[in-house]
């Protein structure tokens, strides 16, 4: 049973007069407990897909239906963790990770509350009153997770989270996010995560839809068969052989590029 | 090209029009002359324009690439810039008397030049700065150095600044001719020999006292100030904007991907007062270190003891300065703080209406496309409209309107406060809201903010450093106005003039009235005291506060 279905999407940008194709006829679908990892050269419409996908942008033709109902507007069972974090700098952790929660109603006691639950999933107990400014690259990456994950939505869209960290950083968040995915006890089980690292779509995501140089089509949709937790397997064979392969297919769709 | 010279020669022959019917239908002998005067305020304007450039341009390198010479040459020439013009004149009026005619047309340039040079040189300081250092680096590696760096690097990348600080420039001359062009000496008028639109303008309001005739040379002045602007500067910024001019390390990512903000943004960065607002502030509220302030105090108090000399012809002794003091208008310095108090009074309300209506139209402007076509033309012609020009006509119609010549002095007052504080307010709130990054908008909207808790949750607090540095740019231009605003001239000998209580008329008097240069020159030290308290006190206290509400992208 899919979650997310995304049916013949196509979106074209205009800038200034120039007309610039970004999405070309993208259709795939994402079922429930599935971590999709969206990979492709930069520019490819693979961000756009997923502010599509989040309800933050509209798609020119073809639709994204959630559980069988056409997305127009973002929702609270569709969050989204981004590239840049995208915090609030006037406000302390616990304060961006309430203010979803403000919009929601939600009252204050219980938002606190929820809020320092999952400031404390990612391990951030002791910061709920730190601002942004004062907090490392993977730290305000984690008060980014935790504020999407309070709102208790069924799927996580994640831009990139990854990429302005240190390696380090993004290895230790890669491990937290693949916990919180596997974690029974909460409600967020699809992923859908943007990347342009081909080993870290392989190590993290049970398929992999690669899409060619903008506009960006899908030219292979790649199932990881590789048993996790992945950590042990990755001086496998199988593991080398599945990056080759998405390489070569964004090889060819670059090459397809006119 | 060829559309530039048609429109140039379209602008020539509405002017020429416009003037034939004032000097046919106006009956005062001093009208005739209005072809010569305009001639004669243009060409003055060009002139210290030009000069400006190379003043600005030649000491702005030196400061930027000399460390001894910053260490001089900028905290001396923002203490310069602070000083409202009214401070120059007893410096001036020492070349008044010492040349002739043509001494007062060098007055008149040197009081433009006093309000004019600053912004070029603080955008061409802060281009330099601006160059990356690995750019810097790098062309030092392969060789670029003295005129040559200068050629291959710096001119590119201080030509925006240039252009847009000359702009600036431009506007604040036209801005100030009608005090430069209006010199009074012990109550007495000096015209400078050749006229001038604000010599006439001036004439036609405080002599004449006819309303008709004020509006009409308004409306004129406007006129080649707006028309001047869309035709040359426009073009220029948006060359600039457009990346004609652009150094290629200057990366503009505001409005990339969104839909046509591209066309907008081009279309907004030509009426940006920028560079001053972004460089002075900056330069006066964080580089400064101590000794720099001291080396800066210390040429200051040099150049007061020059002109106190060069103007009694001796060295100023105690004496002298005793007897400033006991000189009129020093009976009145016993009510300096009710003085200080009113004055203020009128900026805090001014600064009000100010905030308020700038903080609106700024969100509304960019929010709101719609309004934004209503909003643009009407801030483009207020800003091309010379304040200080206005002063005259607006006390006249409300005079007109009340019949009470002192409350129509206090409104006039303070609409003038409010006219000239709101656009530094505005384009700071302006460029703010439009600067707001991309993915925090798109957080606003996948949470679900709108209306009052986007506001208050994401535009207000993002735009709070913006208001601070707005306003600490229009209490400064505040206090520089309030000083012309408080004080009506008179220009008929025997007749007091007319001024509403206030250190900023205070001022006028001790300057035009008694020359009593001991006085001017304590009271301009009190206002640059209260400016330099506040910015301490509150703007800076603030700035640090709302630093960390930066943004990294």
């Amino acid at each position: 049973m899919s979650v997310l279905e995304a049916d013949k999407v196509s979106k074209t940008f205009e800038m200034e007069k120039n007309k610039i194709p970004v999405l070309d006829n993208v259709s795939f679908s994402v079922g429930n407990d599935e971590f999709v990892c969206l990979v492709g050269p930069s520019g490819c419409g693979k961000s756009t897909m997923l502010r599509i996908i989040a309800g933050l942008e509209k798609a020119d033709s073809g639709t994204v239906k959630f559980h069988g109902e056409p997305i127009t507007k973002p929702n609270s069972k569709i969050a989204m963790v981004f590239q840049l974090f995208g915090l609030l700098p006037w406000k302390t952790s616990l304060e961006n990770v309430e203010l979803p929660l403000e919009v929601l109603d939600i009252d204050k006691e219980e938002r606190t509350r929820t809020a320092q639950e999952y400031l404390e999933m990612v391990e951030l107990k002791g910061f709920e009153n730190t601002y942004p400014h004062d907090l490392s690259g993977g730290m305000k990456q984690r008060v980014g997770i935790a504020r999407a994950l309070a709102l208790k939505p069924e799927v996580l869209l994640m831009d990139e989270p990854f990429s302005s960290l240190d390696e380090l950083t993004a290895k230790t968040l890669r491990e937290l996010v693949l916990d919180i995915w596997r974690d029974p006890d909460l409600p967020t089980n699809t992923f859908i995560m943007v990347s342009h690292n081909v080993e870290e779509a392989v190590f993290m995501a049970d398929r992999v839809i690669v899409m060619t140089a903008r506009p960006g089509r899908i030219i292979g949709d790649v199932k990881v068969d590789i048993p996790r937790p992945r950590r042990s397997h990755m001086r496998e064979a199988k593991y080398f052989e599945l990056v080759d392969k998405i390489v070569e297919l964004l090889e060819i769709g670059k090459k397809n590029q006119h | 090209m060829r559309e530039y010279a048609v429109n140039l020669i379209v602008g020539l022959v509405i002017l020429c029009v416009m003037s034939w019917l004032i000097v046919t239908f106006v009956a005062y002998p001093e009208i005739k002359n209005l072809p010569l005067y305009t001639f004669a305020t243009v060409s003055r304007i060009i002139i210290t324009l030009l000069v400006s450039v190379v003043w600005g341009l030649s000491f702005g390198i030196l400061a930027a690439t000399n460390r001894l010479a910053s260490l001089i040459v900028t905290p001396f020439i923002d203490l310069l810039q602070s000083i409202p013009i009214l401070g120059y004149f007893p410096i001036v009026i020492g070349f008044l008397f010492a040349l002739g005619p043509l001494g007062i047309e060098f007055s008149v340039i040197i009081l433009l030049f006093t309000s004019m040079a600053w912004a070029i040189f603080f955008g061409v300081l802060g281009a330099v700065s601006g160059i990356p250092a690995n750019v810097a680096e790098a062309s030092k590696a392969f060789g670029l150095s003295g005129w040559r760096y200068i050629r291959h690097v710096v001119l590119p990348a201080i030509t925006p600044a240039v252009i847009s600080g000359a702009n600036l420039a431009w506007c604040d001359g036209w801005f100030f001719m009608i005090a430069a062009e209006y010199i009074q000496y012990e109550g007495r008028v000096v015209p400078p020999p050749s006229g001038g639109l604000g010599y006439l303008l001036a004439r036609a309001a405080y002599y004449y006292k006819d309303m008709n005739l004020s509006v009409i040379l308004l409306l004129f002045i406007t006129f080649i100030v707006v028309y001047f602007n869309i035709l040359t500067w426009h073009r220029l910024m948006d060359k600039v904007s457009t990346g004609t001019f652009k150094p290629v390390f200057k990366v503009d990512l505001s409005g990339v991907g969104k839909l046509g903000v591209t066309r907008m943004n081009g279309w907004l960065h030509l009426r940006h007062r920028w560079p001053k607002s972004v460089f002075a502030v900056s330069q006066r509220l964080r580089k400064y270190s101590r000794i720099e302030m001291i080396i800066a105090v210390i040429l200051a108090l040099f150049m007061v003891f020059l002109v106190l000399r060069s103007e009694g012809h001796h060295i100023p002794t105690l004496d002298t300065v005793m007897k400033g003091f006991n000189e009129p208008p020093s009976e009145e310095l016993s009510k300096l703080p009710i003085l200080i108090s009113l004055t203020m009074m009128r900026l805090v309300v001014a600064y009000g209406i100010s905030l308020m209506v700038a903080i609106g139209l700024g969100i509304m402007a960019v929010e709101h496309r719609r309004l934004a076509v209503i909003i643009y033309p009407f801030y483009d012609i207020g800003q091309g409209v010379p304040i200080l020009a206005l002063f005259p006509v607006l006390f006249l119609g409300l005079n007109q309107l009340l019949g009470a010549p002192r409350i129509a002095l206090e409104f006039t007052c303070i609409i003038m406060l409010v006219l000239d504080m709101i656009w530094y307010m505005f384009i700071n709130i302006l460029s703010a809201v439009k600067n707001i990054p991309a993915e925090l908008k798109e957080v606003g909207q996948l949470f679900g903010l709108k209306g009052y808790k986007r506001l208050k949750h994401l535009v207000i607090p993002y735009i709070l450093p913006a208001i601070v540095t707005g306003s600490v740019l229009s209490w400064g231009t505040g206090w520089n106005t309030i000083i012309f605003a408080e004080y009506m001239p008179s220009t008929e000998p025997g007749v007091p003039s007319l001024s509403v209580p206030g250190i900023g008329s205070l001022l006028d008097t001790a300057g035009y009235e008694y020359g009593n240069t001991v006085i001017l020159f304590l009271l301009l030290g009190v206002i640059a005291a209260i400016v330099l308290f506040m910015e301490g006190a509150i703007w800076r206290r603030l700035l640090r506060k709302f630093e960390k509400y930066h943004v990294e992208v």
